[in-house]
């Protein structure tokens, strides 16, 4: 005998991860299977720009607040125009799977168009609700590298992933760590977006949507380049190396060219991903963390002032302090665990940062980093 | 950075003056006892001095503990003045006490004491403390920063109040300026309620605000902390389920918010810190918006740059300590240099991650005032509230509703409300609302049509309609197998096939295992009573099949990452969202378990958490593992430093048990905590819980009336004539032996829940009805009331029936006023050597009687010699901390080290020893009731209290009356004292009211009397006829007297009388108001012996508690 209400007909999923744990919980979104690396987002809201955000790509991301979905999701756009939506950090779920601890299944904020599950759904994305969700992530926390698989009981097909990675994924445990995903993630091709005087040549490693914002509405013209363009023959006033998924050093010819950069003296920007890669440009190196910062309350400061600011972060890899040539120095440290959180170079217009100035979802208290990028170029 | 440069270049450790915030009242409660203690321990910490001003006596910050010198003094200027002279303070810290204190800051630098005296003034600076209380400044200052404030004028007329509604357009809001809890705020739709509202703000503010309505915008709040280096973080957020028009302290609220998206979100946080930082905050603030529900559109409401109560529920919501932070903020630290010591792994600057969701709902005891509206409005009317923890929403709000109604089948208990009441119970919100909204989901009433009628976000009425669909399903269930006739039998057919995904579906909702046995029992038995025992056996029932399904709640901690980083938290709850327990660490003690009292009522307040806190701290000494339960987040109990383990958990049997199973503690302390935690005593014995302190056979005998009642006559102890009542020819013989008035009550009585006194068979059968309604398993009893005898309470700790301490203390009022409205003065003043020897022999022989064995409490009528035994409490009692910090020894310790087996020394003391006399008095929020008619009953009606020494009495008792806003009068005197015996009573005081020259006004019946005996007295009419003269409540308002004097004729009259009208106007525009002729007569007596007493008095701290060791 039970009692079945309309959450009780979903069908079972199971969430397996590479240290053997297994948990079964209810299917959300497509019946498909998917793989890959295991993190979390302590964010309490910003689910949506979470999912799309280019970072979490081949990633099963956990959400350690346990009601998502609650005032659903807008209406998303199917390509990148202007003005760009909110709400959103790229026009796809990134992630590949979601897990999380119960979702909303009506919507009722006016700014939303449907539920977390019909746009799952739509998206070919799994998801898996009814775990104990932090239980998983202090799971997370103990292993360095935890992979997972998200099978639902009769699942269609694998979760696509747009590439010949869909096939990999499929084959046991993804780990997307092994392989050039900020491929799988940056533009195709180059184009123009927004009007201004001053063009910003955009690296685009798994660009994240508001960061375009935040360039156009401060006057910018943004060139928006694949990850592996010939930088040399791009005409531009200066750089920005953006945020994207994976380890910095699988980031092919790019750092080669970024040391390129370094040679003349346009102002570059560096974020998160961007910032890893300047960094290993300049001849610092990057390692692994034990505790990833994985949320929307990373407190950093500024060295050598007592001002600190709030930020949002998501990563794994983290600028070596010790490894940071002479012509460079910190600039944000972070205030917990004392890990670099930006660097600057002492003389040359050159910055970059680990968090995310841009925010979308979390605090936007570091937007003045944008501010004073964009008028040193515009002046 | 270090502590601030003015501090540091003293050289020796600053003495910093610490504002308390008076006696407890509704809109300013227990939570400053949280931001109070946490302020001193923070303080101490950095190695200040602490002088402490604060007349409440009960609270633990006024304890007089090492480097903190308390001085229970009103928390007004004229006396913080004196204590500054004396103390010379080089800083004063004002945060931490509420408006009260604030006020007090205000007004001390207004009259150039601080500056005079060199105090500095730590955190935000007085300019922008008034900036932000002056509606008009603070819009002004907005606007420079471009953050949008709602349309208002700020007014001091009536006609200017109405030409500004005009030009707004009603409905409009009124605001009081300087008012906290709203006072005097309120909705106006046309120029008749906005008069009502304005005239009576404008008496007691010199500003009134008319300002744009937006009903049913979201209410939001954020808490933000703000240091010297400019710093900001926010700590949290919190929605109010219930849209704005409801104050924010009457409101549901939930943290963190649930409806809000995140551009949302950061728009509002983003604000909040550009006001703070435009503002100049230095430590606490929080901001209130109101928030278009259908757009980004939004308004900041008010912001308060202090330690608030939705601060301190912010605090327990979130796990971060913000009190403490803020006042090691205002010392000069920043942020990135405090460690936050919730984790001791992160740092203070940073915003806490909550993996979990909170909702508080306030309790309101709007039936214990005769008269009062029930109405909710934007006037705080709430006197306690509950916090629940969970990770849904409908489990986290029936647990909320099981914490405030304390009763086991929570939300399930409600079905009251027919459909044609049910339209209006949802668009005029009472204290019953929610209840409304679910027997409109019951009724299947869609979500639309309950959104149009209340404005509650949809979200939270689709997740309250997950609670009534699967009530449904239980019942329907229950339904098809309703043909066993035994109750047991029942609930076990209903429940045993029950698979293991629907038991973890019942309890992720939220269902208690009683409420879920009492759903099926009134499903079938429909219309019939069930007792409680039948109920509480069902639950067994529950518990088990539950069980045996593997289906139990898990441990989660609170610890401010969300899991991010492991962290060694001790702040714990529980919940079936999930399948795996956190970590404890393992301390290697043994657990004892104490439980809190609940949410603060009328009744049970911070007396209570002082006493679980003592008894915590002691059993930490001791070397035990204390571990707390409580769910109230206004208590010092519930803080991360108060216990070993805090679980912030329900005060129900299940949750206790399942606490107990997990824990396995050596014993539970449930004399500690109130009534509530008393009444769990015997079940949970029941369930085969070791309890520590007095046996499961003494709490029975003392609580059951027969028993106790048979002991007393065994002892040869007199009490008043009572009986056992169960039919109505029980009644009638009793009142036939002893005739009217008699005292009418059901076991198990707290704060004269349902007590009342009948004084003719019309009020006798109405009070039996109130009575038998509450309790149907036991009788009613129904004593002898005597009038005209005096009230005496003995304090005390046994030890297997021998009393090792007691005091004993006086009601200054007769016998009649319930104990916790009395005024009680420590040694007894007027008691004869004889009676006091009675009352400590009968003492004696009732704890022998019931082999006492721990703290207890025992209540004794006097006249002359002879005295009567009313009731024996066997726990700790409301006048614990009172009695303890007058004697100077902690009961509550005391009872502590007994119940664990040690001896504490030093027991035996004396009152008459005393270098001081204590006197504690009642604290009413009778302003903030409207209709509520303020005179002392049977019933309780105090909000809370306050206590203070002097060398004498008269100094005791002025002091503690001035705490609780009786003033000294200066401009008249009004009197009717009602009866004839009153009237001749009165005479004693007629004496030195003459001789004051200050105009004497009385009612007719009392001006015939007083100048029949040679008295001068001005005559006022009643109301209404005065025929364009003046009459009585005219008097008042054009504030001729401001002290007024009304005994009621007869406590039994219900309606609205002449004398209720004047009560009501007395308090309405702030007069000082005396309604018993015993206080009156020692407060004139006081006042004509001590003329220049605040000019000559000397203050005296408050010594420190005896050494035990």
């Amino acid at each position: 005998m039970s009692f079945r209400g309309p959450r009780d007909d979903r069908a079972p999923c199971v969430l397996q991860l590479s240290d053997g744990n297994r948990f079964v919980g209810q299917l959300i979104g497509a019946p498909v299977k998917a793989s890959g690396q295991m993190v979390f987002t302590t964010g309490m809201v910003g689910y949506s720009e979470a999912m799309t955000d280019p970072s979490y790509f081949g990633q099963i991301l956990v959400f350690t607040y346990p009601l998502i979905g609650n005032y659903g999701i807008p209406s998303l756009p199917r390509a990148l125009e202007l003005p760009i939506p909110h709400g959103f950090e790229s026009d796809r779920v990134n992630a590949a799977a979601v897990i999380l601890a119960i979702d909303s299944p009506e919507t009722f904020h006016w700014n939303s168009f449907q539920s977390l599950d019909t746009w799952l759904k739509q998206q070919g994305v799994p998801g898996i609700v009814g775990l104990d969700t932090r239980h998983i992530v202090h799971l997370i926390r103990q292993s360095p590298n935890l992979l997972g698989q998200v099978i639902p009981e009769h699942s269609r097909g694998v979760r696509d992933l747009g590439s010949t990675l869909t096939k990999v994924s499929d084959e046991g445990f993804f780990d997307p760590g092994q392989y050039d995903i900020v491929a799988e993630v940056s533009t195709k091709e180059r184009r123009l977006i927004g009007h201004g005087k001053t063009r910003i040549g955009l690296v685009d490693c798994g660009v994240k949507w508001n960061i375009l914002r935040q360039l156009i509405e401060r006057g910018c013209e943004v060139e928006l380049l694949p990850w592996n363009t010939d930088l040399s023959s791009v005409d531009c006033t200066a750089w920005l190396l953006s945020n994207g998924p994976g380890d910095p050093i699988r980031t092919g010819g790019l750092r080669r060219q970024v040391a390129g950069l370094l040679e003349g003296n346009r102002p570059i920007l560096g974020i998160c991903l961007g910032h890893q890669v300047l960094a290993l440009a300049a001849g610092a190196s990057t390692k692994r963390m034990q505790y990833g910062h994985r949320s929307h309350n990373q407190p950093v400061y500024q060295v050598g002032t007592r001002r600190g600011f709030i930020t949002s972060q998501n990563h794994g890899y983290v600028v070596d302090d010790s490894s940071i040539p002479d012509e460079w120095e910190p600039w944000f440290l972070n205030a917990n665990d004392q890990t670099i959180e930006g660097i600057r170079h002492k003389s040359k217009p050159f910055r970059s940062v680990q968090f995310h100035p841009e925010a979308a979802g979390g605090p936007r208290d570091t937007g003045w980093i944008l501010d004073q990028f964009v008028q040193e170029v515009t002046t | 950075m270090p502590m601030r440069a003015e501090l540091r270049a003293l050289g020796r450790a600053p003495k910093v003056l610490l504002l308390g915030s008076g006696g407890l009242s509704i809109g300013q409660a227990g939570e400053f006892d949280y931001s109070g203690t946490q302020a001193v321990k923070a303080l101490v910490e950095q190695g200040c001095e602490v002088i402490l001003v604060n007349p409440n006596i009960a609270t633990v910050q006024t304890n007089p503990e090492p480097h903190v010198k308390v001085y229970l003094y009103p928390v007004e200027p004229e006396w913080v003045e004196k204590v500054i002279a004396k103390e010379h303070p080089d800083a004063i810290v004002a945060g931490f006490g509420g408006q009260t204190a604030l006020n007090c800051l205000i007004a001390l630098h207004d009259r150039n004491t601080l500056a005079k005296y060199n105090v500095l003034n730590l955190g935000t600076p007085v300019a922008t403390l008034k900036m932000t209380e002056d509606r008009d400044l603070f819009a002004q200052k907005m606007r420079e920063i471009s953050i949008p404030v709602p349309p208002s004028f700020a007014v001091t007329s009536l006609p200017a109040a109405e030409a500004a509604a005009a030009d707004i357009g009603y409905p409009v809001i009124v605001r009081a300026a300087y008012a906290l809890g709203g006072l005097g705020s309120g909705f106006a739709s046309n120029s008749d309620e906005l008069a009502a509202l304005v005239v009576p703000a404008l008496a007691n503010s010199p500003q009134v605000l008319i300002e744009k309505s937006l009903k049913g915008w979201k209410e939001v709040e954020y808490e933000v902390m703000r240091d010297g280096e400019g710093n900001i973080i926010t700590i949290c957020n919190m929605e109010n389920f219930d849209p704005l028009g409801i104050h924010t302290g009457d409101s549901i609220v939930v943290c963190p918010s649930q409806t809000l998206s995140d551009d949302e979100y950061q728009i509002l946080r983003n604000a909040a810190q550009r006001i703070v930082e435009a503002c100049g905050i230095v430590g606490e603030c929080n901001v209130q918006y109101a928030l278009d529900p259908f757009s980004h559109q939004f308004y900041v409401i008010e912001i308060n740059a202090r330690l608030s109560r939705s601060s301190a529920l912010a605090s327990k919501a979130s796990g971060y300590p913000i009190a403490y932070v803020a006042a090691k903020v205002v010392l000069g630290h920043d942020l990135l240099e405090l460690i936050n010591p919730v984790t001791g792994v992160t740092y203070a600057y940073f915003e806490p991650a909550l993996d979990y969701v909170t909702i508080k709902v306030p309790r309101w005891d709007l039936v214990k005032f005769r008269g009062a509206s029930r109405l909710l409005g934007s006037t705080m009317k709430s006197v306690g509230e509950v916090m629940a923890i969970g990770r849904s929403f409908p489990e986290a709000i029936q647990k909320a509703v099981r914490m405030v109604t304390e009763l086991g089948e929570g939300l399930s208990a409600f079905r009251t409300s027919s459909e044609a009441e049910l339209e209006a119970a949802l668009s005029q919100p009472t204290d019953t609302r929610l209840y409304a909204v679910l027997n409109a989901l019951r009724l299947g009433w869609d979500i639309e049509k309950i959104h149009s009628l209340t404005a509650i976000d949809k979200w939270f009425l689709a997740n309250l309609r997950e609670i009534t669909t699967l009530e449904q399903e239980v019942i329907n269930r229950a339904r098809q197998i309703s043909a066993t006739p035994d109750d047991e039998h029942l609930v076990r057919k209903v429940f045993e096939g029950l698979d293991s995904n629907s038991w973890r579906r019942l309890k992720m909702t939220g269902f208690g295992d009683e409420q879920l046995a009492a759903l099926v029992l009134h499903a079938v038995r429909h219309g019939k009573k069930i007792a409680e025992k039948t109920v509480q056996s069902g639950s067994r029932i529950v518990r088990e099949l539950r069980k045996q399904h593997g289906v139990v709640p898990y441990i989660k901690k609170i610890d401010t990452t969300a899991g991010e980083y492991p962290s060694p938290s001790n702040y714990l709850y529980m919940s079936y969202v999930g399948m795996f327990h956190d970590q404890l660490p393992d301390d290697g003690k043994h657990s004892i378990v104490v439980l809190g009292s609940g949410a603060y009522r009328i009744g049970t307040s911070v007396e209570f958490d002082w006493c679980a806190v003592s008894c915590s701290r002691e059993l930490q000494k001791a070397g035990w593992r204390s571990v707390i339960i409580n769910c109230n987040p206004e208590t010092v109990s519930t803080d991360y430093n108060s216990s070993d383990r805090l679980f912030f958990e329900e005060m129900t049997l299940e949750r206790i048990l399942d606490i107990c199973e997990l824990e396995q503690p050596t014993g539970v302390v449930a004399c500690m905590g109130g009534q509530l935690p008393n009444k769990l005593a015997l079940p949970l014995a029941a369930s085969g819980v070791r309890l520590l302190g007095h046996s499961p056979e003494t709490i029975d005998m003392a609580e059951n009336r027969s028993l106790f009642s048979a002991l007393l006559d065994k002892l040869g102890i007199d009490q008043p004539r009572w009986v056992a009542a169960t039919t109505q020819a029980d009644v009638d013989r009793f009142i036939a032996e002893v005739g009217f008035p008699v005292l009418v009550r059901p076991s198990y009585v707290l704060s004269g829940a349902a007590m009342r006194v009948a004084y003719d068979a019309t009020s006798l059968a109405q009070s039996l009805a109130v009575a038998i309604d509450i309790s149907t398993d036991h009788p009613v009893v129904i004593s002898e009331f005597l009038l005209g005898a005096r009230e005496i309470e003995l304090d005390g700790v046994a030890k297997d029936g021998e009393i090792l301490t007691s005091v004993v203390s006086e009601h200054i009022e007769n016998a009649g006023v319930h104990s916790g409205d009395a005024t009680m003065v420590v040694p007894a003043q007027r008691l004869y050597v004889e009676t006091v020897r009675r009352v400590r022999r009968a003492a004696r022989l009732i704890a022998r009687g019931l082999n006492l064995n721990g703290p207890f409490n025992i209540q004794f009528l006097a006249r002359q010699n002879h005295i009567k035994v009313i009731e024996c409490n066997a726990r700790a009692a409301r006048s614990f901390p009172f009695v303890s910090k007058v004697v100077g020894l902690n009961l509550a310790d005391t009872a502590t080290a007994l119940m664990i087996g040690n001896k504490p020394a030093m027991l035996r003391l004396s009152e008459d020893d005393l270098p001081h006399v204590g006197v504690k008095a009642p604290m009413f929020s009778f302003t903030r009731l409207a209709g509520a008619d303020p005179v002392l009953g049977v019933e309780m009606a105090s909000t809370g209290e306050v206590g203070c020494i002097g060398r004498s009495f008269d100094e005791a008792l002025l002091l503690s009356l001035e705490s609780a806003k009786c003033r000294r009068p200066r401009k008249g005197i009004l009197v009717s004292a009602g009866p004839e015996s009153e009237k001749l009573k009165f005479l004693e005081c007629a004496e030195y009211f003459a001789k004051t020259s200050l105009p004497l006004f009385a009612t007719s019946g009392t001006a015939d009397y007083l100048e029949k005996h040679g008295f001068k007295v001005t005559r006022l009419a009643w109301p209404g006829e005065a025929k364009g003269g003046m009459d009585v409540i005219r008097a008042i308002k054009e504030g001729l007297v401001d002290l007024v004097i009304n005994v009621p004729k007869a406590l039994q009259s219900q309606e609205l009388s002449y004398g209720a009208q004047i009560r009501r106007a007395a308090v309405q525009f702030g007069c000082s108001l005396l309604t018993n002729m015993e206080a009156t007569i020692a407060f004139s007596q006081a006042l004509a012996r001590m003329p220049d007493f605040a000019q000559v008095h000397e203050v005296l701290p408050l010594p420190a508690y005896r050494s035990q060791a």
